[in-house]
This record gives C-alpha cells, sequence and structure tokens, in this order.
C-alpha cells in the first residue's frame, strides 16, 4: 500500500519508521534512496524544476550539474514561435512574484533542431512541456515530438494564466481534459504528465479527469492568478491586466490543492507551488506528493533543484528512513479530521 | 552569432563599506571572490541578500560603477538609490555583511566602437560611465589616446549624484565634464541633449555617444544621435527575476528595422525574439537604431 493511499484510508503508521536499509547503513554515510516512478518515467530523485524557470534545460547547464536534477521541465513549447506578453512581464508582490510573460518560446521547430541535441549531449532528463490552443495542437505537438530520444516525457500545460486563447481557462473543465488526453494517450509510451491551474472550483476533480483519460501523473500547481496596481499611474503593474503569481506566497494555497489532488488520484501528483527548500519539498510529499517541482526559487539560486535533492536526502537520513516512500504521505491522518479537504463537507 | 559557455557565476561577497554619495543614493564596495569573471562597463550583478536581511523575494539587477583588484582580490562599487523595500535594506547592510552575487550578467558598452567618446549620465547613470571612462583611458594610452567627454546632467545640482567624486575621478583620466541641469543651477541650463549638441559641434571627427540614465534622456539621445548618424549606445534598466534570460520577463521593443533585419538563426534564443530583446541577455545595453523609443517607458 502507497503512502498516499495509507493516508487516504486512514490507516496505521502515524509516523514513518525507520528502514532497514537505514538501519544498515546506519553504521557508516547515510544512504536514502531517492529514486521515484512516475509511471513510466523513472526518475533519480523527485526534484524537477518547473517550466518557464530553467529555460529549455542547457542555460544553466555552466552553473548546476543539471544531470543531478531529477528532471528538467522545459519551457512550454508551442506549434509557432511565440513572441510573449508587452512588458512589464514582471511584478514582484509580498512574498511573491506575478508573472505575465505569454508563454514565449522558440516553438517546436527551433526547439528540435536547437535545443533536444544539446540537451541530450548534457544527458539531461527532459520533460518536454507543450501548450496549445486546441487538443488537436496538441496532437500535432505530441506527434512530432513523440520519438525523439532526448525527451524522457511530456507535460502538458493545461494551466497558463497568461495567453488569451489554450489557457488555464479553457482548460479547466474536466471532460475536455478527459477527452483530451485519451487523444494523446496513444500516440506516445512515454510518461503524459497534465499540468493544472490551481484557480478552479476543484483541483481534485480535474486530477480525476486526466486520470481516466490516461494521464501518468498531475502537477499541482500552476500559479495564481493575482494582479498588483500601480498608485503612481494607476495601471496594472503588468502589461496584461492579471499575472500568475509564485514564490512563498502561495506555498499554502498550493499545499492544500496538492493535498486535494494526491488524494483524489492513484497516480503520481507532483507538488508545485512556492517551494523554496528542503522543508517546502517534505511539506508537499508528506501530503501525497511523489516528487516536486521547483520554480520561483530557480530565480534567486540557479541551483534551488539541487539543494533540495540534498537538503531532502539529508533530512531523511537524519531521520533514519532509507528511502522516499517512507516519508511519502505520511502527514498524520488525524490531523486531517480537524482540517477537512478543500471541496468536501 | 555564436555564444560561448556565460562567463557569470553565483558567488558570496562581502559588504567592505557603504557611504552617502549625494542626492540620496549610497556608494556600495564589496568584495567578490577573485575567480568572478572581470565585469565590464554596462554590464550588472543580481544582488541578493539573505532572507533574513532583505523582506523583498527577488535578486535586484545593479549595474557595475567600478572594480578594482588589490593584491589578488577583487572589489565592486556600485552606485544605487534606497528606493525600495529591497535597496533599503541593501543600504542597512553593515560592512562584513553576507550577500550573494550572481554574475557578471548581459553586454556592455562597446567601448572598442571608433570615435571620440561622449559620455552621456542622467543621475545615478553616470556610475557606469564613469567605470566606462577609466577603461577608455586606461585603453587610451596604449592605442593612441582616446580620452573620452563626460557629459552629466540632471534636475538640479542636488541630483548630481556624487558630484565632487565625479570631478575628481573625471580630472584624474584627464577627461573634461560638462555639466548641465534643467533650472540651471549648476553647468549649462537645459537637457542633456541641448549640451550633447553643443559640445559635439566643438569636436572634429567621428564620434561615438555610450549613455546612461532615464530612459526618457535615453530617447532623447538616441534620437539626437540617429538624425545625425552618430553610433549611440544606451543602457537599459527593466525590472528583472532572473538577469540570465530563462525566466523572458524583462523584453524591449525592437525598432521596425531591428525587426525587419531579426535573423532567428543568429540570435541567439535567450537573447530575444522579432518582436522583444531581452534587457538582460541581449542588453543591458543596446545600439541606439535597435530599439523602438517610442514605446518605451
Amino acid at each position: 500500500m502507497s503512502g498516499r493511499a495509507a493516508a487516504r484510508e486512514g490507516a496505521r503508521a502515524p509516523r514513518p519508521r525507520r528502514s532497514a536499509t537505514a538501519r544498515r547503513s546506519a553504521a557508516g554515510a547515510p544512504r536514502v534512496d531517492l529514486a521515484v516512478r512516475l509511471g513510466p518515467l523513472a526518475l533519480r530523485n523527485p526534484v524537477l524544476t518547473a517550466s518557464g524557470t530553467f529555460g529549455y534545460g542547457d542555460e544553466y547547464a555552466h552553473v548546476v550539474d543539471v544531470k543531478r536534477v531529477g528532471a528538467v521541465v522545459t519551457k512550454t513549447v508551442t506549434l509557432a514561435p511565440r513572441a510573449g506578453n508587452p512588458p512589464a512581464r514582471i511584478a514582484e508582490t509580498a512574498g511573491g512574484m506575478l508573472n505575465s510573460i505569454g508563454l514565449e518560446n522558440v516553438g517546436l521547430e527551433r526547439f528540435r533542431r536547437e535545443k533536444l541535441p544539446r540537451l541530450r549531449a548534457l544527458g539531461v532528463t527532459v520533460v518536454a512541456s507543450i501548450g496549445g490552443e486546441t487538443p488537436r495542437d496538441l496532437e500535432r505537438l505530441l506527434g512530432a515530438l513523440a520519438a525523439e530520444p532526448a525527451i524522457a516525457a511530456f507535460e502538458i500545460n493545461f494551466s497558463c494564466p497568461n495567453v488569451a486563447r489554450g489557457g488555464a481557462r479553457y482548460w479547466a473543465v474536466a471532460g475536455r481534459l478527459e477527452r483530451t488526453l485519451a487523444r494523446l494517450r496513444p500516440l506516445t509510451a512515454k510518461a503524459l504528465i497534465a499540468k493544472l491551474s490551481p484557480d478552479v472550483t476543484s483541483v481534485g476533480d480535474l486530477a480525476r479527469a486526466c486520470e481516466r483519460g490516461g494521464a501518468d501523473a498531475v502537477t499541482a500547481v500552476n500559479t495564481f492568478v493575482g494582479m498588483a496596481v500601480s498608485l503612481d499611474d494607476m495601471r496594472s503593474r503588468l502589461g496584461r491586466a492579471t499575472g500568475g503569481l509564485s514564490g512563498p506566497a502561495i506555498k499554502p494555497l498550493a499545499l492544500a490543492r496538492c493535498h486535494e489532488a494526491a488524494s483524489a488520484v492513484r497516480i503520481p501528483v507532483i507538488g508545485s507551488g512556492g517551494i523554496m527548500d528542503a522543508r517546502d519539498a517534505l511539506e508537499f510529499l508528506a501530503v501525497g506528493a511523489s516528487a516536486v517541482q521547483i520554480g520561483t526559487a530557480n530565480f534567486l539560486h540557479p541551483d534551488a533543484s539541487l539543494r533540495v535533492v540534498d537538503g531532502l536526502r539529508a533530512f531523511l537520513a537524519a531521520r533514519g528512513l532509507g528511502s522516499l516512500d517512507e516519508w511519502r504521505g505520511s502527514l498524520r491522518p488525524e490531523a486531517l479530521a480537524e482540517a477537512p479537504r478543500q471541496g468536501s463537507r | 552569432m555564436s555564444v560561448a559557455a556565460p562567463a557569470w557565476r553565483q558567488t558570496a561577497g562581502r559588504v567592505l563599506a557603504q557611504a552617502d554619495a549625494g542626492a540620496g543614493h549610497r556608494w556600495l564596495d564589496l568584495e567578490v571572490d577573485p575567480a568572478f569573471a572581470t565585469p565590464r562597463p554596462g554590464q550588472f550583478v543580481q544582488l541578493l541578500l539573505p532572507a533574513d536581511a532583505s523582506p523583498v523575494l527577488l535578486p535586484r539587477p545593479m549595474s557595475v560603477a567600478s572594480v578594482a583588484r588589490p593584491r589578488g582580490a577583487q572589489r565592486l562599487g556600485f552606485l544605487y538609490a534606497p528606493v525600495g523595500a529591497g535597496t533599503r535594506a541593501l543600504a542597512a547592510l553593515e560592512a562584513g555583511a553576507m550577500v550573494e552575487v550572481l554574475g557578471p550578467l548581459g553586454r556592455g558598452f562597446p567601448l572598442e566602437t571608433p570615435g571620440t567618446p561622449l559620455l552621456v549620465a542622467g543621475g545615478r547613470g553616470v556610475a557606469p560611465l564613469l567605470f566606462a571612462a577609466q577603461e577608455l583611458a586606461r585603453g587610451g594610452r596604449a592605442a593612441g589616446g582616446r580620452r573620452p567627454v563626460v557629459l552629466f546632467g540632471a534636475r538640479s545640482r542636488a541630483l548630481l549624484v556624487g558630484l565632487p567624486d565625479v570631478r575628481r575621478r573625471v580630472a584624474a583620466l584627464g577627461a573634461v565634464l560638462h555639466l548641465c541641469t534643467d533650472d540651471g543651477s549648476a553647468g549649462r541650463r537645459g537637457h542633456v541633449v541641448g549640451l550633447l549638441e553643443r559640445v559635439a559641434a566643438g569636436l572634429a571627427g567621428p564620434l561615438v555617444v555610450h549613455a546612461c540614465g532615464p530612459h526618457a534622456m535615453l530617447a532623447a539621445v538616441a534620437r539626437w544621435a540617429l538624425a545625425r548618424e552618430v553610433p549611440a549606445f544606451m543602457a537599459m534598466e527593466a525590472i528583472m527575476a532572473c538577469g540570465t534570460g530563462v525566466c523572458r520577463g524583462c523584453p524591449l521593443p525592437r525598432s521596425a528595422g531591428a525587426r525587419a533585419a531579426f535573423d532567428p538563426v543568429r540570435t541567439p534564443a535567450l537573447h530575444g525574439n522579432r518582436e522583444w530583446a531581452m534587457c538582460c541577455t541581449e542588453g543591458p545595453v543596446f545600439a541606439a537604431g535597435d530599439l523602438d523609443w517610442e514605446r518605451i517607458q
């Protein structure tokens, strides 16, 4: 039984137990197995970079040992290049930042021609993020990229808050997600990950729709739609009225939605939203996430994801835990009775 | 255009000293690792304070105002105005405080461009240009003398940031300093473009302009230079998140000419697309003709 299932069914073991693996190695250097599977995707550790915060994966290679990152999720790629939104695209707010990038990207052809060979040479585990305005767009992207040996898995961006068409609002419909994933599923045996918006009635319902459609995992969550006004000129501080809020400000919100998603599905959930360090990541893993994504933290420290990997290993070793499975879903079930999950009752 | 592996790194920096620079500005001296690639004038760094020393989340882009390399060490100087929460927290740091420095970032002034260098500064924009003046004067001795002419303007005398220091440093380089203020409280009365026109008229031979200051001033200088076909390079500012090109957060609009000439194969993807140039990677210094000054705020 997975830790997540145990938490859902209110089963035994409120605390993770010391493992045989850890006991064996307790005398020497702690050995902690961070490996994780997301459907067909096997990762050396559960720490991914969030799409849009780490370029295409090669830009930081001179300062980050990108092979050590669990996986790099690329900037979202669309069929045609996109120029992106007018400035301002960034506005810092209390404990977070708004962005209105608008899916600026080099487009499918240049991604394939220029980026994939470099990523393959670097040995990066690549999760290609793809975005489209229609299910047909996504079919064409996936069809074009499915056989690329440099790509280990796909994350489908169903949740961009900053585009007029094909953004979070368009995709926040359970039936559309399910039907779209059902059309994409036959196109590849590689993992399909659905990235969800938090600005929905129920992340759990959308996660279930993705599971029914054949997704191997869901990422919960993308940025929250937010806004900031300049009192100097009474305009939005962004070029468009609204943007996507990220950073520490959203962590409690994202954690609740991650917990909701993890409670709703049997496929793995990748937690995302305001994770700045290993302790933040441990919270997401404790509420049922199988892996995590590091986003805004990359803008402070390009090696933020590796700091989280090292921090996870050190934390689990200090607790005498030999693997992530012993931590995942370890939230005490009695705590849930006091804090009913969002959308219930 | 081929892209070499970037030289920037993130390293620790130690505050050596901070001092009042006048007009509400501060001068910061920072010691960084000697292995930190030496910044060029016009380049910038991302300065990140420890989380417990700053209420803001993101690092702050800071133009490098001086570089010194005493006895194998490396010291970087910065001129900044503590006007926001992040820069106020920076101003509160005592000598010995540690920060993180990511850089050097972006492309600096192309000081090798031939011609008599006119360095046009508005307010605190003087800082990278003093650094440029130093580099020009140093290269000048070997290359047969290219002493820059420094033009320094502000709304009033009180806003000519660090004026005594500017006078001293310009004099030490054997360069000429011209001042102007909108209210006439120092130097010539009027806008820096008027001063530029007058100074340029008195110089023989080809000219090259390097400018830094408020965007409205840079737009005026750019129009002046474009109308006279004087090569001109402008150091721009933008709100940034990463500073390294990955977040795509700091676009500046390309001019019609630059859009027409845009070559997606020769332009590194990190720099920008046909519509937008990233301030952090393609800039922060741009040729005047490459930007659409009508659309720059």
